[in-house]
């Protein structure tokens, strides 16, 4: 068992794909007591089970300890600061993955042209499975992927009788513009970017590296959050305009059902690793390896240099005055 | 499976619980019931608890898998955090 004995193994902890997608707070304390995560205000305290959670999404308004930071990373449930109404993304605390493959294999595909263009051509495959995008140029697939999407808008407004016009949105205020279906689909996508951005971190792969999606530090979770707008974020928005119901707060709910009926987070881990992997490398190790010559690994968690070196090196970090006592004796 | 949690019920209550749950330890019940016989315990067992308090964890098809009732004095409350539905403790008004 780990020391102390509070804290959990990777073992022990949920995998991603078994958690509860997110959990929204404002304006409270977050704390931590008696080893438990809470929230905190004025007449109540919420205990929150950090171990079964994906994210952790931190609005306006609150403050949260050290020792509940400390006890959400041993829980491996990812910490995303966000705006008002989780419109935006501010920062991102750790994720629950302990390897290091998926990143570095995204890394050297997202760096090669021909590699890059390939997973972009398996994204659209995904997405419109009756064509074959294998000979298309990407000006070609993008041309009708616009085209594709614009007809499902289309479709929908037909469907539910929503007035529409065309897409509207203010980049970085997704409420600013717009009428209420554009602002429903700000606040379905919002919160579909919110699990797609805390699953990638989760298993380990980069939010940044995009392959049709570049230049932001969210690229990747833009690129597979585009995988299921058709299925999630854009039904729902035109369903709930057609209803009236038109608060940010009924997307991120009905966006939440959504995600329980078609088992999101489970499709969304296995979609990342496909497009990643291949399936050979699909398993999930907790690797501790360090780089050898040319593509090899060794075992990391052994010293392969000499002590010597190191014990003078010792020394001289900041308070380490035992240490460095007990190394000037031997 | 239906766990209900009865603390301080009148007797009668207990017993009568007994007839479609197993009491695993005072005042604990499981079993697998209907919902409409989950129903009909829970409208005797609010009506009935007094100054008890009573929960009742129920299968249900949310990202959680279950629901909560609660009924009775001083109970903590099911708050709802956009679907997700989480206790909240009353703070000791003493406390800092």
């Amino acid at each position: 068992m780990a020391e102390p004995w509070w804290k959990a193994g990777p073992q022990d902890l949920h995998r991603i794909e078994d958690r509860i997608s997110s959990l929204y707070v404002e304006r409270c304390h977050i704390d931590r007591d008696d080893n438990a995560v809470v929230l905190v205000n004025k007449y109540e305290t919420v205990h929150v089970p950090a171990a079964y959670l994906a994210v952790l999404l931190i609005g306006p308004g609150t403050r949260i300890t050290h020792a509940a930071v400390a006890l959400l990373g041993d829980s491996g449930t990812a910490l995303c600061w966000v705006g008002e109404r989780g419109v935006r993304m501010y920062a991102a605390g750790l994720g629950s993955s302990r390897g290091s493959k998926l990143i570095t294999r995204q890394a050297w595909l997202v760096t090669r042209p021909k590699e890059r263009v390939e997973v972009a051509r398996q994204m659209y495959g995904m997405r419109f499975p009756d064509e074959d995008p294998s000979g298309l140029t990407t000006k070609q697939m993008f041309g009708r992927e616009g085209t594709r999407v614009r007809r499902l808008y289309t479709w929908h407004a037909e469907r539910t009788g929503v007035p529409w016009t065309s897409r509207q949105y203010v980049k970085g205020d997704a409420f600013a513009a717009g009428d209420d279906i554009n602002r429903l689909l700000s606040a379905a996508n919002s919160a579909l970017y919110g699990i797609c951005h805390a699953v990638i971190t989760g298993i380990g792969a980069s939010p940044a590296l995009g392959f049709i999606h570049t230049g932001s530090a969210v690229s990747f979770v833009l690129d597979i959050a585009d995988l299921y707008k058709a299925d999630i974020s854009i039904p729902i928005a035109f369903d709930l305009a057609a209803r009236g119901l038109c608060s940010e707060r009924d997307a991120r709910v009905a966006v939440r059902d959504a995600v329980v009926e078609e088992q999101l987070l489970s499709k969304i881990v296995s979609n990342v690793k496909s497009l990643l992997l291949q399936d050979s490398e699909a398993e999930n190790e907790d690797r501790n390896e360090i780089w050898g010559d040319g593509d090899q690994t060794v075992d990391g968690g052994r010293n392969w240099g000499d002590w010597d070196v190191f014990d003078e090196f010792h020394l001289d970090i900041l308070g380490q005055t035992g240490h460095a006592a007990e190394v000037g004796e031997s | 499976m239906t766990v209900i949690v009865l603390i301080a019920a009148p007797r009668g209550l207990r017993g009568h619980v007994t007839r479609w749950l197993l009491e695993v330890a005072a005042g604990i019940f499981v079993g697998t019931v209907s919902k409409r016989v989950r129903d009909y315990i829970w409208e005797i067992t609010r009506a009935r608890i007094g100054d008890g308090q009573a929960v009742m964890i129920e299968p249900a098809a949310t990202e959680q898998d279950c629901a909560f009732r609660t009924a009775g004095r001083e109970r903590w409350k099911p708050t709802d955090f956009d679907g997700l539905t989480l206790l909240a403790r009353p703070r000791d008004p003493h406390e800092p």
